[in-house]
């Protein structure tokens, strides 16, 4: 049994409400931080313990929090990156529900390192249930002095409010959400200036993803080094993971880092292996956007060492044989499944949920979609997979957030990884409609060019 | 030490400015031509959507490279830049690719074709074919021809959101935005509805933003049909928009803003952009006219100049010079001014010559001149970039000045910015003042008394700028904290703790720029507040630097070049007093002839002197004092008591129908010269179309008749004309025609052609700046017909007319705003019976009129408000003529009025 740190207590009988959380030690990290700690102490610990942002990319929390500009008399505010919306993750929504006081003991703890008196949490529309749940959890945090004026006689002031989007993924991305609070368009801002210097209203504001806000508290209570103890490398401590697909036993998962992917997906305490005793085909291992991994590159890496859960080694290779630990959302296809179909619904999200704003994504995405469509229904040409190519390579990079790259990427994966059976669709459409492929035969890497 | 900071653009090595973005860098360096654009607009700020710009940018020459948008990445030192790479070349390709599959490829009969900037860069990047077969597009979206003038057709769009930032960015209106994800984007007007549904104002910046055919205007501004392009400047208000005017065989086709126009940097409103039709409307006087027997009958240029010079001639040798008065026009251009007041100095002999400022601005100049030595706002609009806080008294500038008000509206809805808005009516800017003080109209000496009391009650006075630059400032004090504040706060009817709380805002302000309008000058204590607004400058030291001072919003395109130019009683061309015997002699020298030495009439004197009889013929030029001019009746009954009367128009004013000969001027398309702005800016007035019919350029009107009555003055050229004007104006010393350039001169221009932006920079013109002190008195007005007329009528401006209409009723823009409308307020409405759109009979002690209310709590009980260009209400007919103590502007902002529900149809008194 691996070490769990923010589902811990998930099991406790009430730990949705005040009264059980704060009897299994909620709140005794914001009471040790408040007495004891000053804000930089805090912003020190987390740097110690080697968080790093749950959300997706994976920057080093602490670092982020210290690039936060601190002009005098102009307010900061911490945000709460709740708009949870990535395929194949749902982890957010797991903490959220469960235990919702873990992220407003992590929001007072990161606000208060951040000197912020008015943070928010920007949370999914379609979780509405979830926001009533956080809601009821706000508003017994302030019956017990947590939020408010003066908490704990401390001085600290800090008022949390909680917000939902609308539906639109694009408010994921920190500058759409910060437009979207401001009550505009979520479209995504330029950067420069980045959030730490001109975010809310033009102040200075950091955003943090659930899980990441959560991570504080254990960080505090334990310390930082205990903390960094946890994990491999660079890639200290717990990550939540999404698990879905043909497996048998999906659900969100609490690992250590550094946790073999062949034990995650095939032992007893997680995945549990997969479905009816099929084969693996492929993983998307960190969300729709991540690039996807044949069978072959699933357990060991190019280089023959066991693939870990960690940072460093799912993205080991590069694009051309890795993959990104992402958000954690772990998408797992057995043989029967189609790769093209897949990745056309795929470019069939990305579609509808670009902004717009930028020509090659709102273009671009349509056209992906439009020519994976084709090739699926068996109308596809050999130059429709050199157009995707050409499509994908001109949206990723080519935008003013990273949703291009999400888009462009899991087009780019399927081509390299699975152009055998893009192939195929073409030259057999009638056999492609009838059957799926497969199995991809397994390549040698030594001269693939990145 | 500053190091010198360096990039490389494709292999050479460049010096960067701080702050520069790769693009501006790379065509500051290399020109336009190298980076195409779509989504980039010279005056939006960068938006990085297109992605056309991206260029390969590595930290090495030759190591790895990454693409970015240069459009908004700013130059770092040794970016190794690499503008047009196969990579980059092939990107900007397949992107264009990309737009083109969603937008109608029929180029050859687009109004734009030409000049469309996706038609520019798909040429450039070389499009042959688009791999796309046909999907969803949007080509069958609907055009919207809803408007008088905007007009769109999204199927065009491209999704660049020009128009968009247009409508935020330079305008403020926030009419279009975009709607809907992704694919599905699209534009929309407000709730999307139309664009004459919208509360759009027309003023065209999203149709000239719009780099294809998308969002475009009735004259089809974008297409190039136009053989000839003519710089020249707006002929509405004091902005001084540059406009450039697109014509055909002598036929104007559309005007758009050009980008490198210092005062409006590619913006202008509905009346520079769309109000131009107005030079070819069949209503043009054509002829001259000769009234016989009551009829206008058309004459000869020979006989009228033949009949006006001789009985000219014959006034002046059997009853003098002074039986002669003119009327000149700030719609005229400065050397046509000049001529006009050199012809009744210097010709006629007579100080009887005044223009519309003496019912404008004539208290800004005076009560300037009085505490600065000089009349003319202190700095330039371009000093907004330079403040923190603006006190805006008595003006209305997103109506009156909304190019300017643009940016007054644009610099208030910033957080960080400090804006006051003193006026009885909740104006545009008022809504998103940072303080609005509505005061009672006629009120604004008492409101100004409190904040300079608190202000230096509360110790917040610049000590070292009133020791070293003012005087009289221990007596002003003692006078300051004299004042009932008590009092004074019943008197003006604000709270004496928001009048506080803006005295400390505008004291605080490191820099505050003061603006007013006619708000504060057509009252009887006009000279007083302007006098007060110059006092609190000096009391907070907001003069003599960027970012401060005193700016009148001067209400004529060239009201300031009218005074400039000598068109006053009391002072020559250059403000010289004209009772100086070393001015009288300079004058004399210069003209060639011994010009009086007495002080003229003022404008309401010339009627007074009319109806005694004592005045025998007039002459105006471009004025409608009977439509604008207060007390209708009483201007009509002075007109009809000359002998001989003529006028110079466009039109058949009000003014013209009474007239004796009439002569057809020319309007500012048809002729050339200079206008000065109101931040003392002379800009060039080109001719692009000849004079319409048989009309004439004024000012060679009225050197015609100088020439009839033995003065030579040679024919009418800018060039020569200023090359005059320059050696006896002061401060147009250094004026040439030629060195003018696109972007005028701020006088004063030293004689080696160096101009002045900001004025009193060391020293005050008249050495030290004087405080002086004023009390609040209650208008005569009120003190005697208040009791029977409880309600206070102020007038006011709209956006989409220009003063008596003349011009802008002949537009489109009438179809816009079609009448005059009555603000009264909801608690005042209700006691009358009175509903929106119902006639409200308005009735002040001098006559009637019947005006459509507008039922709204823009006004606070007991005051209404309301314009004057629609003729069919003249509601001049019941201002009065008390006017500004000191300088005779007249009051029309505080009529004591009664009002009921109308009985019927328009009963005029």
């Amino acid at each position: 049994m691996s070490k769990k740190l923010l589902l811990e207590h998930i099991d406790v009988e009430g730990i949705r409400t005040y009264d059980v959380y704060r009897k299994q030690g909620g709140y005794q990290a914001v009471e040790k931080a408040l007495k004891g700690m000053s804000s930089d102490d805090v912003v020190e610990e987390v740097k110690k313990s080697g968080l790093r942002g749950r959300g997706g990319a994976g920057f080093p929390t602490g670092m982020k929090w210290s690039f936060l500009a601190k002009p005098d008399g102009v307010p900061r505010h911490l945000l709460c990156n709740a708009d949870e919306s990535e395929p194949g993750t749902f982890k957010d929504r797991y903490l959220m529900e469960k235990i919702p006081h873990l992220l407003i003991e992590g929001m007072i703890l990161s606000s208060y390192a951040l000197g912020a008196n008015q943070s928010y949490i920007y949370i999914r529309g379609e979780y509405m249930f979830v926001m009533r749940i956080v809601e009821q959890a706000i508003a017994e945090a302030y019956a017990n002095g947590w939020l408010g004026k003066n908490i704990m006689g401390s001085g600290f002031d800090l008022d949390l409010a909680i917000t939902p989007g609308a539906g639109a993924y694009i408010c994921g991305e920190e500058t759409a959400l910060i437009e979207s609070l401001e009550g505009k368009r979520g479209n995504p801002r330029m950067k420069p200036p980045f959030p730490a210097v001109k975010g809310l209203w033009q102040r200075p504001t950091v955003v943090n993803n659930v899980e990441t806000i959560a991570a504080v508290v254990p960080i505090i209570q334990h310390g930082g080094d205990a903390y960094a103890a946890i994990g491999i490398g660079r890639s200290t401590g717990t990550k939540l993971i999404s698990a879905s697909g043909n497996i048998n036993k999906p659900g969100v998962y609490e690992i250590e880092l550094g946790l073999p992917v062949e034990e995650f997906i095939y032992s007893e305490e997680y995945c549990g292996g997969i479905k009816n005793g099929k084969r693996l085909k492929a993983l998307i291992p960190g969300g729709s956007s991540v690039p996807v991994l044949p069978h072959y590159l699933i357990c060991k890496t190019a280089a023959g060492e066991p693939r870990l859960m960690s940072y460093e080694s799912l993205a080991d290779g590069g694009f051309a044989t890795g993959s990104m630990l992402g958000s954690g959302g772990f998408i797992v296809y057995d043989e029967d499944q189609c790769i093209v179909r897949n990745t056309w619904n795929f470019s069939r999200f990305y579609h509808h949920e670009s902004c717009g704003q930028c020509s090659p994504c709102r273009e671009g995405t349509g056209w992906m979609e439009k020519v994976l469509h084709r090739i699926e229904e068996g109308h596809g040409t050999m130059e429709d997979i050199d157009l995707l190519w050409d499509i994908q390579r001109k949206i990723e990079g080519n935008t003013i957030c990273p949703l291009g790259d999400a888009a462009a990427w899991p087009v780019a994966a399927a081509i390299r990884h699975f152009r055998e059976e893009f192939e195929w669709h073409i030259n057999e459409p009638k056999l492609s409609q009838e059957r799926n492929y497969g199995l991809v035969t397994e390549k040698t890497f030594d001269a693939q060019p990145a | 030490m500053e190091t010198k900071q360096t990039a490389f653009v494709n292999g050479s090595e460049h010096e960067f400015r701080a702050g520069e973005t790769i693009l501006n860098f790379v065509r500051r360096i290399e020109g336009e031509k190298l980076i195409p654009t779509l989504c980039d607009a010279p005056n939006l700020d960068p938006f990085g959507s297109c992605r056309v710009c991206s260029v390969e940018v590595g930290l090495s020459a030759e190591g790895p490279r990454r693409t970015m948008a240069s459009c908004h990445t700013p130059v770092t030192a040794g970016y190794h830049i690499h503008t047009s790479t196969p990579e980059i070349q092939k990107l900007r390709k397949n992107i264009i690719e990309l737009v083109l599959t969603d937008h109608p490829l029929d180029c050859l009969t687009c109004e734009v074709n030409g000049n469309c900037e996706l038609q520019t860069v798909a040429a450039e990047v070389g499009i042959r074919k688009v791999r796309y077969p046909e999907g969803e597009h949007h080509l069958d979206r609907e055009k919207d021809e809803s408007h008088s003038y905007m007009r769109s057709d999204f199927s065009k769009c491209i999704n660049c959101y020009r128009c968009v930032r247009a409508c935020d960015e330079v305008q403020g209106q926030f009419v279009l935005s975009m709607a809907g994800r992704g694919f599905d984007n699209h534009i929309v007007k407000g709730q999307d509805v139309s664009f004459k549904e919208s509360d759009c104002v027309s003023c065209g910046a999203c149709a000239q933003a719009c780099p294809t055919a998308a969002i475009s205007d009735i004259f089809q501004s974008k297409a190039i049909e136009a053989t000839e392009k003519t710089r020249t400047i707006c002929n509405y208000c004091g902005v001084g928009c540059n406009l450039e005017v697109s014509s055909t065989n002598g036929e104007i086709l559309s005007i758009r803003a050009p980008y490198d126009a210092e005062v409006n940097q590619g913006h202008t409103c509905l009346k520079g952009r769309f109000a131009f039709k107005f030079y070819k409307h069949p209503d043009r006087i054509t002829d001259p006219l000769i009234k016989r027997n009551g009829v206008f009958e058309k004459a000869t240029w020979d006989e009228a100049y033949d009949y006006i010079a001789s009985r000219f001639k014959y006034y002046i040798s059997e009853f003098g010079p002074d039986s002669l008065a003119g009327i000149s026009s700030a719609r005229c251009t400065n050397e046509e001014n000049y001529l006009m007041q050199k012809f009744f100095r210097a010709v006629v002999r007579t100080n009887n010559i005044d223009g519309c400022a003496r019912v404008c601005h004539s208290p800004t100049a005076l009560g300037m001149q009085r505490t600065f030595g000089t009349g003319a706002a202190t700095n330039s609009i371009e000093d907004l970039k330079h403040t923190n806080a603006i006190l805006v008294i008595g003006a209305n500038p997103t109506a009156g000045h909304p190019v300017t008000g643009a940016k007054l509206k644009q610099f208030a809805m910033k957080s960080d910015n400090v804006s006051i808005v003193i006026d009885p009516r909740r104006t545009e800017l008022a809504e998103y003042a940072t303080y609005h003080l509505p005061v009672r109209p006629g009120t604004n000496v008492a409101v100004l008394n409190m904040m300079m009391y608190y202000i230096i009650k509360e110790g917040l006075v610049d000590q070292q700028f009133i020791e070293t630059r003012a005087e009289g400032y221990e007596e002003f004090k003692e006078q300051v904290l004299a004042v009932n504040i008590d009092e004074m706060e019943a008197v003006c009817g604000v709270d004496k703790e928001l009048v506080r709380r803006a005295a400390m805002a505008y004291a605080k302000a490191p820099n505050a720029m003061s603006f007013h309008g006619l708000g504060v000058t057509e009252h009887s204590q006009g000279t007083f507040t302007v006098v007060q607004i110059a006092d609190l400058a000096m009391l907070t030291g907001n003069i003599g630097r960027k970012g401060v001072g005193v700016n009148p919003l001067r209400g004529q395109n060239n009201v300031q070049g009218l005074a400039d130019m000598g068109v006053q009683p009391h002072q020559g061309a250059g403000y010289l007093d004209v009772t100086n015997d070393d001015v009288n002699r300079t004058y004399n020298e210069f003209y060639g002839v011994e010009v009086p030495k007495h002080i003229g009439l003022k404008i309401p004197e010339m009627f007074d002197a009319a109806i005694e009889g004592k005045l025998k013929a007039m002459w105006i030029m471009g004025e409608d004092v009977v439509q604008t001019d207060p007390n209708t009746n009483k201007v009509k009954k002075a007109l009809n008591n000359l002998d001989l009367f003529v006028v110079q128009e466009l039109f058949m004013t009000e003014t013209a129908k009474l007239a004796d000969v009439i002569l057809p001027g020319a309007s500012f398309l048809e002729k050339s010269g200079t206008f000065t702005n109101g931040e003392r800016r002379i800009q060039k007035v080109n001719q692009v179309v000849k004079p319409n019919a048989n009309s004439k350029p004024d000012g060679q009107i009225v050197i015609d008749i100088m020439n009839r009555m033995g003065y030579a003055q040679p024919d009418y050229t800018p060039e020569g004309m200023l090359k005059e004007i320059s050696q006896i104006v002061p401060f147009f010393a250094g004026v040439t025609w030629e060195n003018l350039g696109i972007n005028g001169l701020q006088w004063p221009v030293k004689p080696d052609g160096t101009d002045t932006k900001i004025l009193h920079d060391e020293t005050f013109k008249k050495g030290k700046g004087t405080f002086l002190f004023h009390s609040f008195k209650e208008s005569n007005e009120i003190v005697k017909h208040g009791k029977d007329y409880p309600f206070i009528l102020t007038t006011n401006r709209d956006l989409e007319h220009y003063n008596s209409g003349v011009q802008t009723r002949r537009t489109a823009n009438v179809e816009i705003h079609t009448e005059d409308l009555l603000w009264i307020h909801p608690d005042d409405a209700a006691q009358f019976g009175i509903q929106s759109g119902d006639k409200v009979c308005v009735e002040s002690p001098r006559g009637k009129v019947d005006i459509k209310a507008k039922v709204t709590d823009g006004v606070k009980q007991g005051v209404l408000s309301t314009t004057f260009h629609f003729p069919e209400i003249m509601v001049n007919l019941v201002t009065s003529d008390e006017h500004c103590s000191e300088a005779m502007c007249p009051e029309y902002k505080v009529v004591a009025v009664r009002i009921r529900k109308s009985k019927g149809e328009f009963a005029r008194a």
